[in-house]
Formats: C-alpha cells, sequence, structure tokens
C-alpha cells in the first residue's frame, strides 16, 4: 500500500466519526423511526455512511477507516448502536453487520474505482451492491450466531423476515447515499483515493 | 459528551487498572474463547468464579458493571427462556404444545445465562478499567506484526486517535445542525417513507460538508507540522509491560488447564 497523505488519515478519521454518529442519530431523533408494514424501524445511518465511505474514499481507505471503526468501538468508545462498545458487541446476533462495514466499504470502494464518472444511476447501482451485501453477511452471522453460540434454535427463512423491514429502510437510505454522493462528487479532492489509477 | 471520549472509563488504583492494556486486552479476549469450552456446572461455577474476583479485584462497585448489563438484559432473557422452552429431555416438568419445561431445558438455559453474563462482565472490566487512549495504543501494539504483510500499522494508530479527538466535536455539530433545521420548521416523523427520507438529506448535508471540512483543516495543519507518513513516530505514552502483566497471562494459562480438568472429571459422571 501506498504513502497515505495527511489529507486520507484524517477523511478516514471522519468516516469514523461519522459512523458513529450514524449509528446513534435516533438518540437526538428518537421519533426518526420509519413505519414499515406495521414495525417501526429505528434508524441508523450505519449503512449509509459505509457506503459513503467506499464510495468517497475508495475500498482500501474504506476499509481502513471501517477497520477503525470497529476498533474504535471494541476499544471503548461507545460508538455503536444504542451506545453500545466493548468485546461483546460482536458476540452478539448483530455482530455480523458491524463485521460486514468492513466488505461493505470495500465493494463498494472497488465497483466505485471502476464506473467513473460517477452517474446518480451508477450510484443507486453502487449502493444496492452496498446493501446486499450488508444484509447477505449480516443475516448469515446472524442465523450462525443464534444456532451455535447464542443457542437459539432458528430456521433460515425466519430470520430473513425478521430483517425485511430493515432492509427495505436501508435501501432507501442507500439511495439517499448515492444522491448526496452526487452532490458532492466534485467536491471531494482528488488524491483522497489510494492508488486509483 | 465529554463522557463519550472517556468511553466508560472508571479511574482507579486498582490492580487490574495498572495491568499493562496489551495484556488485558489479550487475557480478555483469550478468556471469551475459552468460556465455550465449559461443561457442566464445575466448569461454569470455576469461570464464574475468576470472573467475579477479577471484577471484586478491579474495585468498581457491582452497580456500575450491572449498568453494563441493563440495556442487553432482555435479550439475554428472550434467548434463555427460548432456550429453555424449546429443550427437551431429562425430565419434563411441564408441557403445552410445543413448548416443554425440561430439566435439560433449564440447565441449558442456566448455562447460557451465565456465559453471557461472563462474556458483559469480562469486557465491561477491561474498558472499566482502561482508557480508550490506552486501548488504542495497545491496538497498535498488538497489530504491529501486521506490518509484515505491508499494512499500514502506523497510519491506522494515527487515524483511531484523530477519530477520538474528533468524536465529540462531531457530535456537536449533529447537534447544531438539527437545531438550525428545527429553526426553519423541518418536520422529522411525519409523511410517507419517501417524504421522510427527503428530511433526512437537510441534516445529513450539512453535517457531511462540515466534517469534510474539518477533516481538510486537519490535514492541513499535519502538513503544516511536517507530517510523513513513512518517518517513524514516538509516542508521548509509552506502554510498560511488568512482572504483574506476565502473572497475570500465567493465571489465564492455569485457568484454562483448570477448566480442562474439571472437563475431565466432570465426564466420569
Amino acid at each position: 500500500m501506498g504513502k497515505i497523505s495527511a489529507l486520507q488519515l484524517s477523511y478516514g478519521a471522519i468516516f469514523v466519526c461519522l459512523m458513529a454518529i450514524g449509528a446513534n442519530i435516533v438518540i437526538w431523533f428518537p421519533f426518526l423511526a420509519i413505519p414499515i408494514g406495521g414495525v417501526s424501524v429505528p434508524l441508523s445511518l450505519q449503512t449509509f455512511f459505509a457506503i459513503l465511505a467506499g464510495l468517497m474514499l475508495g475500498k482500501k481507505l474504506g476499509l481502513l477507516s471501517m477497520t477503525a471503526y470497529l476498533l474504535t468501538g471494541l476499544a471503548g468508545v461507545p460508538v455503536f448502536a444504542q451506545m453500545q462498545a466493548g468485546l461483546f458487541v460482536l458476540f452478539d446476533y448483530t455482530g455480523g453487520f458491524l463485521l460486514s462495514f468492513l466488505v461493505v466499504a470495500y465493494v463498494t470502494g472497488w465497483l466505485s474505482e471502476r464506473l467513473i464518472p460517477f452517474t446518480l444511476s451508477k450510484g443507486f447501482f453502487i449502493a444496492t451492491v452496498g446493501v446486499l451485501v450488508n444484509y447477505l453477511i449480516g443475516v448469515h452471522y446472524m442465523f450462525i450466531a443464534m444456532n451455535t453460540w447464542l443457542g437459539l434454535t432458528i430456521s433460515y427463512s425466519t430470520t430473513w423476515i425478521s430483517m425485511t423491514p430493515f432492509f427495505i429502510k436501508d435501501i432507501f437510505v442507500a439511495l439517499i447515499a448515492a444522491v448526496l454522493m452526487c452532490k458532492i462528487v466534485n467536491r471531494i479532492p482528488k488524491q483522497i483515493r489510494l492508488n486509483t489509477h | 459528551m465529554n463522557k463519550l471520549i472517556l468511553g466508560r472509563y472508571f479511574p482507579g488504583e486498582s490492580w487490574i487498572h495498572q495491568l499493562d492494556p496489551r495484556g488485558k486486552l489479550v487475557a480478555a479476549i483469550y478468556f471469551i474463547g475459552i468460556l465455550f469450552f465449559a461443561e457442566g456446572w464445575i466448569g461454569y461455577l470455576l469461570l464464574l468464579g475468576f470472573t467475579l474476583l477479577v471484577m471484586q479485584m478491579s474495585g468498581v462497585s457491582l452497580k456500575i458493571y450491572l449498568r453494563g448489563v441493563r440495556p442487553l438484559i432482555w435479550l439475554i432473557l428472550f434467548t434463555v427462556t427460548l432456550q429453555v422452552l424449546f429443550t427437551a429431555g431429562g425430565t419434563i416438568y411441564f408441557d403445552w404444545g410445543p413448548f416443554t419445561v425440561s430439566s435439560y431445558g433449564l440447565i441449558n438455559g442456566v448455562f447460557i445465562f451465565l456465559r453471557f453474563v461472563m462474556i458483559i462482565f469480562i469486557s465491561t472490566v477491561v474498558t472499566l478499567t482502561t482508557k480508550p487512549i490506552d486501548l488504542t495504543d495497545a491496538i497498535h501494539a498488538l497489530l504491529r506484526p501486521l506490518r509484515v504483510v505491508k499494512v499500514p500499522v502506523e497510519d491506522f494508530a494515527l487515524m483511531l486517535s484523530i477519530a477520538l479527538r474528533f468524536i465529540p466535536n462531531l457530535l456537536d455539530e449533529t447537534q447544531k445542525v438539527m437545531d438550525a433545521q428545527r429553526a426553519r420548521g423541518t418536520t422529522f416523523g411525519e409523511g410517507t417513507l419517501i417524504q421522510q427520507m427527503k428530511t433526512l438529506v437537510p441534516i445529513v448535508l450539512p453535517l457531511f460538508v462540515g466534517s469534510l471540512k474539518r477533516a481538510e483543516d486537519m490535514a492541513d495543519v499535519m502538513e503544516v507540522r511536517g507530517y510523513q507518513s513513512d518517518k517513524p513516530r514516538s509516542s508521548f505514552r509509552q506502554l510498560t509491560w511488568t512482572r504483574y502483566d506476565t502473572v497475570s497471562i500465567i493465571i489465564m494459562l492455569l485457568l484454562t488447564a483448570m477448566l480442562m480438568l474439571v472437563n475431565r472429571i466432570g465426564a466420569y459422571y
């Protein structure tokens, strides 16, 4: 990996903070819960920022930044959803979603490095792939966690069904990420990405 | 918001507080690992006893530990209840449709409960007795071998410290943006899904642009002070490994040996 400039470093660090805010945005807005099919889904912008990290920072810096986010949380700074922190969070059944952010940032970063110049439709595509990756890893981890160390027997389909409202929410949130990226794509310094040529 | 940067660190002078964060982190992860190998009553009691002893030695009151469990208590109870209701075997005390309360289920439920509680307690011990800044130093030290495979560990550690420094600022900023949008009459929590999503843009966009500007300022300051990513760096805080840390690692190994012994004995009953 090439030399990392001060700008890249601080952009990466800022995304760690944004992830922390995105995870806990309901603290400022308790009413930001989205009704989907009778279920009120609390809003979280983690997937949103993970996708943006990939789009903006590219695969390598995006991955680096998400790893930093995970480690900050594991080190005991309450940056995860519901101001949680610590090692336990990864063993919880939602731990897979946290781990998946690494892959989400990498995959969306990889795609965005390939699909240049950035347009809204490409953004939609990349963001949707990001959410799919997020849920594929997250739900499978949940299924495995419940059926092994948490000792619950839950069928595969139940796991997916229970996550559907969240999935719908995140698809919408991801589309906003694409729109936002479109608005600021020209503002991002060119030298931010690592070895993109 | 100052509470946040310190995490849940609880100042103290105990033996556990003074351990090297590297050793503490490794020991905690190791302990969580061996938890999954406990079998039978004696094994669980041994580990529970150890956990309680460590908590006692940390000099932090039990109340603060219990506060850490509180947000998770429903999840734990839910898991335990399901475990109790759907496990059959042994003496059956109660049977109603698909639900059975059996001796096997109850025992399993208690074990799972204990395992949960111990994982939470032990990870809380680490976060309560170590400053996040020390833990990031520990992570940095533990990741150092990855330099061999070209992972930029130094940059990574710096990124962690910058993030720690910025989190409180950005939290304040979020609050400001939200107040500003409220003052402009943005209504949240009403309308269709699409309308709700649209109200997010005026929150996220200023927050985003504001934080990028912060990042650029930070980078400028670093450039001006001559930051070079590939130069050797020194650190203001130095971690020191003492013989107490070695002792604590040996204790973990002894605990593993005892657990294996106990499991072996338990197998004969």
